[in-house]
């Protein structure tokens, strides 16, 4: 039995061997103000690609001088991080700060893991752009601080349009597909790169028509798809996609649109000014070509409109250092470092008085002017899981493209869409 | 019994293309990985890389936390592998060599144990585990992972003790050993092919694991590299350079480890017959 | 792992002790030792058990538990309990969904092990036949494929099927099939099936080949000597002599794919997340795709649990078989 024992301590011995690696360390200190600031450490969850190196430094000496306590930064994947931010806004020591999409924001609001920031509103938040901040507000509270945000501008080959004789940008829709058409008789390259599923600036088509795309029905809301207003928009972007010969039943990200354009035979794609980044990265030479402009409207006086991205700060309501955490809020989004955020990477910030920062910036540039008529997807805690893969109103836009009549595709999805915004949360 | 010409060239002929079509996925993820972007998204393929280049890899290992991903990733990987198969030893040894009440039962419940939808459980595990305090944690990792590929371990190493000859302990005993000594002596080196070669089968699972430490692990200094390996294909599209030049990372040390113990797996068990 | 899974299946005991005069019946089975050889089996397998107990049936039951709850983010995260009865099973049941994603996991899984264990068997086979230096080639091309973790081999599929840039497609173009080029692979249910099985395939088969030419070694050659005496063909040497053989090891690694199979999931998952339309889910992808993607974890929690069940059934046939073996042999 002598050996039993010895195999037996054997796996004993690996169990804390492993137990070693994973070394558990937890902050159960509780946050009682000011006084206690000193010595804790707040831990900020930010996404893949959302702050800069160089403000996260700034941020991160300014806060820690100001409160003499450490900030962990802790830069989030993508996959999967619904899962993640559900499952940690649960846990007793959840991130302390974390941002959160503000299409997302008033789902989260709705379960209750995130903390009343009506203080933070009050010190900083009095001038916040109505447009930006209302995603962070959700039964008249403030759940959320208002970050930063995007919208999507023409992205084009400033070589293809001028072998294509175009010398100025459009200014009106008809402009714009005037100049596809010419690009497409007089070169050889794609006019331009539309997949049928960029969902995003679909939304943006049916805000520029004043479309909703759900109405209340009684105590529920229910799909608006069929909306006359939602058909129209529908209409617009098939027009724009009968530019180009991308798929129709795939979105901007597969593949990777800046990378087609990259090729430099493609005229133009309407995208995120950060995706031209993308497009230098994979064909160096692109780079000289490169230009922007705001997606044109109907008329020369009004933007197209565009779907508003961006995200918003929030502070998780099990937080063990709410005091703190909205601190940070406060150093944060403070002028100083939300202009800075601005500077560096061309988004619109949450104060229009700050919005000069970006000048000379020629992507943010042609960004901001149709910020002001952005909007954004339905902002109720239901319309989440209406975007859950598979989107079924990218289903719907396929369908369209396809040769479905709008009216018809909308009925089929609506079912789908409609069963999405009646589950409970 | 004489081949005809063709009979000699067809196996070997089939052999080839099936050989090509095999090995092409695992080629083209590694020549990908070597080419610079502009021949990746090139209308016509670039099959050999030529202008080899090293920014794939570069951006792969720049990845934040990049080696502690690897520490935890072999850590895991290799803890849960050993634990698995001590514990499945023991099991596998009573089941194929002792006769008691229940024996049937427990080889049935080892096989209904691999039906486990471990892909679906994990918000229970997840519930279980946050609220024994232990997230941000290899162990409830390392222990869930030796019990994903028990159930297999159990059953397959069953084979293989119930294949080495009981002549061989039976004389061993004979010869004064105890049945532990005899076990020890005689079974266990001739277990070890089939030790290595049930191993693979743990490694393959353990290093593959992603929704589980997802949500068990959260602290970025706590994952492993699946969860690298994913965030190459974000939600940006696909950097199919840097995404290739990660998987093939990521497959290296598995395909080396396969290569070197199949050999000796298989080798060994047709020795191990030839003897028997 | 090699031949030797066949002892997943008593049936087929490996013919090294099938050969072996049949010995005296070892020590602790005259029963006259003293008690702790009696305990000894318990004793060696406790640990074992009581891994699987905690680690896999805990889950299990938590699992079952909250099947029969309404568990969304808000209970989730405010840590409430609501129980509601059947509701989950009864929503489920009553879809219409539930019942297509089983006749497509049925169907899926078929279609899968047909073509994994018959092309598998084939290659076994042919490896017996070749030379040893195409032998080993042959078989470095099975341990790559078979070596290729999950998630990269998805990754890479993905790639080699990418609609832009993809180089089947490129490839069936060049071959005079101009309609594929540009084709998007993950836009219809077909399609996107044909990737999943070829990868599946392709990553299966090698084990089963593997294996079962390792299984074909043992074989001892008197058996085909003593065929060819009778005057057996190849073919008649095949039937009477290597199927017979190898039946117990087809019966197991069929045990096995079907599981295997059914349960594949970052493979589905990872190529399409079911898409398009859901079109491609099979019952761990539903599963997962309600209960986690669109956090109604009580939901997912009854689908898993009803998945169970299907898949319970779908081997009921290999575990009664074993069952009853066992209890022959005792």
């Amino acid at each position: 039995m002598k050996r039993k024992l010895a195999a037996a301590i054997t796996i004993a011995g690996m169990m804390v061997s492993v137990a070693a690696c994973g070394g558990n360390s937890k902050d159960d200190s509780k946050d009682a103000g000011p006084g206690s600031w000193k010595g804790q450490t707040l831990t900020v969850w930010t996404m893949d690609g959302s702050a800069p190196p160089q403000w996260t430094k700034d941020v991160q000496a300014a806060f820690e001088k100001q409160t003499g306590a450490k900030v962990n930064f802790q830069i989030q994947k993508w996959d999967g991080i619904q899962q993640k931010i559900t499952t940690a806004l649960s846990e007793d020591t959840p991130p302390d700060v974390l941002e959160v999409g503000n299409t997302q924001t008033p789902a989260y609001a709705a379960t209750g893991g995130l903390a009343d920031l009506a203080d933070v509103k009050k010190a900083i938040g009095a001038d916040w752009t109505p447009s930006v901040s209302q995603s962070s507000v959700y039964d008249g509270k403030q759940y959320a601080a208002p970050w930063y945000f995007a919208n999507r501008v023409v992205i084009y080959n400033k070589a293809i349009w001028a072998k294509a004789g175009i010398t100025a940008t459009p200014k009106t829709r008809d402009e714009f597909f005037k100049d596809l058409e010419t690009i497409g008789k007089k070169t050889d390259a794609e006019p331009l790169y539309l997949p049928g599923q960029n969902w995003y600036f679909f939304d943006g088509l049916i805000i520029g028509q004043g479309g909703e795309l759900v109405k209340k029905q009684g105590d529920t809301y229910v799909s608006n798809l069929a909306d006359p207003k939602v058909a129209a928009a529908m209409e617009t972007y098939k027009k724009y996609a009968s530019y180009s010969k991308a798929p129709k039943d795939k979105d901007e990200a597969t593949p990777q649109q800046a990378q087609v354009f990259a090729k430099g035979k493609t005229g133009a794609f309407i995208g995120m000014g950060w995706e031209a980044a993308t497009a230098i990265q994979a064909n160096k030479a692109i780079e000289k070509d490169l230009g922007y402009f705001t997606i044109p409207g109907v008329g020369a006086d009004k933007p197209e409109g565009v779907f508003l991205g961006g995200s918003n700060l929030a502070v998780a309501q099990n937080s063990k250092h709410q005091s703190l955490a909205k601190e940070f809020l406060k150093v944060a989004l403070s002028d100083q470092y939300e202009g800075e955020l601005a500077k560096l990477s061309g988004i619109v910030p949450n104060k229009a008085s700050l919005e000069s920062n970006v000048q000379g910036n020629p992507a943010a540039e042609a960004a901001a002017p149709a910020a002001a008529g952005g909007g954004t997807t339905p902002l109720i805690p239901e319309w989440a899981a209406v975007e859950n893969t598979p989107n079924p109103i990218k289903s719907y836009m396929t369908s369209v493209l396809n040769g479905k009549d709008p009216a018809a595709a909308a009925k089929d999805v609506e079912s789908e869409i409609n069963k999405r915004l009646a589950q409970k949360n | 019994m004489k081949r005809s010409l063709f009979g000699r060239i067809w196996p070997n002929a089939t052999a080839v293309v099936l050989f090509a079509g095999l090995v092409f996925p695992v080629y083209w993820m590694f020549a990908t990985a070597f080419k610079p972007t502009g021949d990746i998204i090139s209308e016509n393929p670039v099959w050999f890389p030529t202008h080899l280049t090293f920014s794939h890899f570069q951006k792969a290992v720049d990845a934040d936390n990049f080696w502690t991903l690897v520490g935890n990733s072999v850590t895991v990987t290799v803890c849960s592998v050993l634990i698995s198969l001590v514990i499945a030893l023991f099991a596998a040894f009573a089941l194929a060599r002792l006769r008691f009440k229940g024996r049937r039962g427990l080889i049935v419940t080892f096989m209904l144990a691999q039906m486990a939808p471990w892909e679906v459980m994990i918000i229970a595990i997840y519930m279980i585990v946050r609220d024994a305090d232990m997230l941000d944690s290899l162990v409830p990792l390392t222990a869930f992972y030796a019990v994903m590929v028990l159930p297999l371990t159990v059953l397959t190493l069953r084979g293989y003790v119930a294949a080495v000859p009981k002549e061989l302990e039976e004389s061993a005993m004979v010869d004064g050993c105890t049945r532990t000594q005899a076990f020890v002596k005689v079974i266990f080196p001739l277990l070890a092919p089939g030790l290595m070669a049930t191993s693979l089968f743990g490694f393959i699972t353990a290093w593959n694991e992603f929704p589980l430490v997802l949500i068990l692990n959260k602290a970025n200094d706590k994952q492993t590299l699946p969860l690298w390996l994913s965030q190459f294909q974000t939600a940006f599209g696909d950097d199919w350079g840097a995404t290739m030049a990660a998987s093939s990372l990521f497959a290296l040390p598995i395909l080396i480890l396969f290569i070197f113990l199949q050999r000796k797996a298989v080798s060994g068990l047709t020795d191990g017959a030839v003897k028997g | 792992m090699s031949v030797q899974t066949e002892g997943t299946d008593t049936a087929g005991e490996p013919a090294v002790r099938k050969a072996r005069p049949a010995g005296p019946p070892s020590g602790e089975d005259r029963g006259s030792r003293s008690s702790h050889r009696a305990a000894a089996p318990y004793l060696l397998l406790l640990p074992a058990l009581l891994a699987t107990l905690v680690l896999l049936g805990w889950p299990l039951v938590k699992n079952g538990m909250l099947s029969f709850q309404n568990l969304n983010p808000r209970q989730l995260i405010q840590h409430l309990t609501e129980w509601n009865g059947i509701d989950n099973y009864k929503e489920v049941l009553t879809g219409s969904d539930f019942w297509h994603v089983v006749e497509r996991s049925l169907v899926f899984t078929v279609i899968n092990v047909a073509l994994i264990m018959v092309l598998g068997t084939l290659i076994g086979l042919l490896l017996a036949r070749l030379g040893r230096k195409m032998r080993l080639l042959l078989m470095i091309g099975l341990v790559l494929a078979w070596a290729m973790p999950i998630i990269a081999a998805t990754t890479v599929y993905q790639w080699l099927f990418a609609q832009r840039f993809g180089v089947v497609n490129w490839v069936l173009d060049k071959l005079g099939w101009h309609s594929m080029a540009g084709y998007n692979w993950f836009g219809t249910q077909t399609s996107t099936f044909s990737v999943v099985i070829l990868l599946l395939v392709w990553e299966s088969i090698p084990f089963v080949a593997i294996n079962l030419y390792a299984a074909t070694t043992t074989i001892p050659r008197e058996l085909y000597e003593a065929a060819a005496l009778d005057g057996a063909g190849a073919w008649k040497s095949f039937t009477s002599v290597t199927f017979p053989f190898l039946k117990p090891f087809l019966y197991s690694t069929t045990f096995l794919e079907v599981i295997w199979i059914f349960k594949a999931f970052p493979q589905i998952f990872a190529i399409n997340e079911g898409g398009p339309d859901h079109l491609t889910e099979t019952l761990p992808i539903y599963a997962f795709v309600q209960g986690v993607g669109n956090q109604h974890f009580g939901v997912g929690a009854a689908i898993s649990f009803l998945t169970v069940l299907v898949l319970l059934v779908m081997t009921s046939y290999y575990l009664r078989m074993v069952l009853k073996q066992e209890e022959d042999e005792l």
